[in-house]
């Protein structure tokens, strides 16, 4: 199941009032809440739309983005999109801050990127996941030429970040693309 | 009798310690009367400083101080533009005529003197901020017009941590002018200013024991801008602070904090000013400026 959450229709109807930007934490936290309750019924694949959102500030980022990801709903993958450049930047520099990462969704390719806290090596598994499609650890170390044990610490953290998911010791992205 | 707190002819964030000895130069129940018939000009940081020490005054439950008026009709109207006048009618027994203006959306008071007591506010605040700046730092600037969405946050966080912080309202106002002294460059200046309970008495919890002998405004002012601690012990605390210097790093910008007896800079390499200054004239609560420098014109 995918749930497309529009930020700016969310921010008017939480805060009652015509804000366009997300700005402070007092909005973040009621954005989050907001957030919550439209994903209590367990959706699998969240998709978050900045698109018609202005500002994205830090305090607000860290509310919204940093604590829903360090507390994800039961079973659900968070995909960002429709963010600009200067908002991507603000949301990354929260992600780093918490050692988070974050699935963006490209706008240009509609491809699917991890942003944040991610090493050289969860991106090469990341990619080859997206590139050649679900993978064990062991058939993903032959694709890319590592040993089990790399692929499966790689492929693990992947997971625990909400960047991939694992079903049955498969490994997969949570959206196809 | 009222003692007479001395407005600086050019009033800016340097001149503000003659205002801030002049005002810290005897108790806050005096009657004081602040004399700026010779005012010839007054940046944003200059502005929301009468307006503070004014707040403080009512705060503290000091009698209502004078203010006279600039004598240059020039000086009247640009403040009149600035809001200045309609917040200081509130707070000061206004001595002078005051001219009665419209704000105007195409000069170069991208926002007026603004109160901030709320989130509302800030969000108020980067709402009207965000054509003006776009005009003022790309259009007037030469920024990239990426710039201005990184102003806004900077501005954002800055006027939250009135909200978060003071424990009584503020102010903000921006301001773009030429800076030929020190830049020869036009600029854009945010100041913003509380008479709140100021970094040191927000951290003492927390920080104080950790700085021991050396604890105090300075010391609390360290903990905040180099540090980014935050009096609050959620690690997602104190990320605005490296926001708001990232932002400056970027664009060669300035910021300075004042609180208390203490003042701290991040200076860029155009200016010369003290990276850390004790010792200063009591001033309530807390003042901070950035300054975003035009691009140079290469040739």
């Amino acid at each position: 199941m995918t749930e497309t959450i529009r930020l700016d229709l969310m921010l008017r109807e939480t805060v009652h009032a015509a804000y366009t930007n997300l700005v402070t934490r007092p909005t973040g936290r009621a954005i989050r809440t907001s957030i919550r309750e439209r994903l209590a019924g367990g959706q699998a694949l969240a998709l978050l739309d900045f698109s018609e959102i202005g500002l994205v500030d830090l305090s607000c980022a860290d509310e919204v983005i940093a604590q829903l990801l360090l507390d994800p709903p039961t079973g659900t993958y968070f995909v960002l999109q429709g963010l600009g450049e200067e908002q991507l930047e603000a949301i990354e520099h929260v992600l780093a801050h918490h050692d988070l990462a974050a699935l963006f969704q490209d706008p240009l390719t509609g491809a699917a990127r991890p942003v944040g806290r991610v090493s050289s090596e969860q991106r090469v598994a990341f990619a080859c996941l997206q590139a050649a499609g679900p993978a064990t650890a062991p058939a993903l170390a032959e694709r890319i030429g590592w040993d089990e044990t790399q692929a499966g610490t790689v492929l693990a953290t992947l997971a625990r970040l909400r960047l991939i998911r694992c079903d049955d010791g498969s490994y997969s992205l949570p959206l196809s693309a | 009798m009222s003692r007479i707190v001395e407005v600086p002819a050019t009033f800016d964030d340097r001149s503000f310690e003659q205002f801030a000895t002049s005002f810290a130069a005897g108790p806050i129940g005096d009657r004081m009367l602040f004399d700026a018939r010779p005012a010839q000009w007054a940046s944003p940081f200059g502005l929301l400083g009468m307006l503070t020490a004014a707040q403080a005054i009512r705060e503290a439950g000091g009698p209502t101080p004078g203010f006279t008026v600039p004598q240059a009709d020039e000086v009247r109207r640009y403040w009149a533009r600035t809001g200045f006048f309609q917040h200081a009618g509130e707070l000061f027994e206004i001595h002078g005529k005051v001219p009665r203006l419209k704000p105007d959306d195409q000069s170069d008071v991208l926002l007026d003197v603004t109160p901030v007591r709320a989130s509302e506010d800030v969000h108020g605040v980067v709402g009207k901020i965000q054509a003006g700046a776009a005009r003022i730092l790309h259009g007037e600037l030469g920024l990239e017009a990426k710039a201005t969405m990184g102003f806004a946050m900077a501005l954002s966080e800055a006027c939250q941590n009135i909200v978060e912080h003071a424990g009584t309202g503020g102010w903000v106002a921006v301001h773009a002018y030429s800076f030929r002294k020190r830049l020869g460059r036009r600029v854009v200046v945010i100041a913003v200013s509380d008479a709140g309970i100021g970094f040191r008495r927000s951290l003492e919890a927390t920080q104080a024991r950790r700085f021991g002998d050396r604890w105090g405004d300075a010391a609390a002012l360290e903990a905040a801008v180099i540090q980014h601690t935050s009096r609050f012990r959620d690690p997602g605390r104190g990320q605005g602070m490296p926001g708001i210097k990232r932002y400056l790093t970027r664009w060669d910008g300035k910021l300075s904090i004042r609180s208390g007896t203490a003042r701290i800079a991040i200076v860029p390499p155009w200016d010369d000013d003290a990276p850390l200054m004790e010792g200063l004239a009591a001033f309530p609560g807390a003042q901070l400026q950035i300054v975003i420098p035009g691009q140079e014109i290469s040739g």
